[in-house]
């Protein structure tokens, strides 16, 4: 298989990069590891889209124009919600992650992206024209060429597998994951305050583990359905690699053990909870940071603060610093006047390397400014300018095009 | 038992939930951004700083709503000192 452009994971940012560059016109492929796009939104069952609108106001106001835009539009219309709502002092649209599969395909199909499901990137080399892929399907490997690699993997893994310039912060500091899961038939059951009381109550008599105090529960917008989150230490034995196998299985066991506990503990002794039961695993723990490319531009947490912006911005960052660096619920920093900071054209672009660009949750930034960018609503908006720049180098043409391509194309 | 001033010193120290300088005894924690998730960690501290077992029956708004109010609940419950 030949492309222009090969997207490595189908993400927020990795659909968007797809979807944006197949619309330009060129023939692209992308690299998805599980059944269906989405990645954190689906796989992870992380229920919001954070980032999408500007921070404060009276009003919802989205903040980067085109596929982000579109996505909120198609949202909408698919849980038939009203509006975003406002938590605090952000503007958050509640999403639905079975309906961001079945929009996801849409999208692909509609842009004829030539996706592969059950793929994973495992090497890469350099050819005259672009690089070639090795792919590993079940129990084999596949080749495909292309042009212009997108790396959109969430974990910087086009770095690791050719040597680029990358980070991972120290594991005392990356920010926690975060495990969902689905909850059926807790009709009208007990909520809120009255509930985190009860868990307390439940790990202080020792029936539940100490991760139980990091869970929570919210309403999926569907009749009876809520989402349960658990916010893993990540060091349930040993210290938090995101990137390894066996600290992966320790937070997916921990996980469900924990969901598993806390909803048999609720059936018990909460009113309303005793015909509830766990309807939905995610297909993985939500990760919240991994390993990050170092760019032309390395985006900080003091630019995201001050609200700085940039000759060649590509996207607005409209989420304030969401830090969970323990499992003791999040600590935010908000922007001088709320005013949104810039993410520039050089934090695509991987330091020293041709024909490559990244977007997402692993583009070139520090601990701090990732606290802001990694979520959905702006890894959409990194995404589309990723696949834009894509397009161009694609082409043979300056990627720094792109800044005013995006300008003209969306406004 | 704690002062309405030393439940806004626990609240800020344990990052349970970030209030500005000189925040009145009955000011709104809710509208602070406080939420069940910072309210169990209330729960646990208020436990290890005071001995104030706070149950399930207590977790209403009611009792939570303000530091003034935080700081009536925490006495009640720490056990006869109250």
């Amino acid at each position: 298989m030949t492309a222009d452009v090969i997207v490595l994971g189908a993400g927020s940012a990795g659909l968007a990069a797809a979807v944006t560059a197949a619309r330009e016109g060129a023939r692209v492929i992308l690299l998805e590891r599980h059944g269906f796009a989405g990645g954190m939104g689906t796989a992870s069952l992380v229920h919001t889209f954070c980032g999408l609108y500007r921070l404060g106001g009276d009003e919802p106001v989205l903040a980067n124009p085109g596929f982000p835009t579109e996505m909120a539009a198609r949202m909408l219309t698919a849980t038939g919600a009203p509006g975003p709502v406002k938590m605090g002092r952000v503007w958050v649209l509640m999403q639905h992650p079975v309906e961001f599969v079945r929009m996801s395909d849409e999208l692909l199909k509609e842009s004829g992206v030539g996706v592969l499901f059950h793929a994973e990137a495992l090497a890469v080399e350099r050819e005259p024209d672009g690089w070639r892929v090795r792919v590993a399907c079940r129990g084999g490997m596949t080749t495909v060429t292309g042009k212009v690699l997108v790396d959109t993997s969430g974990d910087a893994v086009l770095a690791g597998m050719i040597g680029g310039a990358a980070e991972l912060t120290e594991a005392a500091h990356l920010q926690r994951p975060a495990y969902v899961f689905g909850i059926q038939g807790a009709t009208a059951g007990e909520s809120g305050l009255p509930l985190a009381g009860r868990i307390v109550d439940g790990v202080r008599r020792g029936v539940l583990p100490k991760e139980s105090l990091g869970l929570h529960f919210r309403a999926s917008g569907r009749p009876a359905e809520l989402f349960g989150t658990i916010d893993l230490s990540g060091t349930e034995e040993g210290d938090y690699d995101p990137l390894d196998a066996a600290c992966l299985t320790r937070l997916e066991c921990t996980g469900r053990a924990t969901a598993a506990a806390t909803v048999d503990f609720l059936k018990r002794e909460a009113s309303g909870w005793e015909g509830a039961y766990i309807s939905q695993w995610p297909v993985r723990a939500g990760v919240r940071e991994s390993r990050r490319w170092k760019g032309r531009h390395i985006l900080t947490g003091q630019e995201v603060l001050g609200g700085i912006r940039h000759p060649d911005d590509i996207a607005l960052a409209t989420w304030p610093l969401e830090f969970r660096e323990t499992n003791r619920g999040p600590k935010l920093r908000y922007p001088e006047g709320d005013r949104a900071a810039g993410i520039p054209l050089g934090c695509l672009i991987p330091e020293g390397l041709e024909r490559v660009f990244t977007a997402g949750r692993c583009l070139s930034c520090d601990h701090e400014a990732q606290a802001s960018i990694r979520v959905m609503g702006t890894c959409f908006a990194t995404g589309q300018a990723a696949g834009i720049a894509a397009v161009l180098a694609a082409k043979g043409e300056d990627p720094k095009s792109a800044v005013a391509l995006l300008r003209n194309k969306f406004g | 038992m704690p002062t309405a001033e030393e439940v806004v010193a626990m609240l800020c120290e344990e990052g349970i939930v970030d209030l500005p300088a000189g925040f009145p005894a009955n000011g709104d924690l809710f509208a602070e951004g406080m939420d069940s998730m910072a309210v169990m960690q209330l729960i646990v501290v208020a436990e290890e700083r005071f001995g104030a077992i706070i149950g399930p029956e207590d977790t209403g708004r009611e009792n939570l709503a303000t530091p003034a109010d935080l700081a009536r609940l925490i006495s009640m419950k720490s056990g006869g000192a109250a």
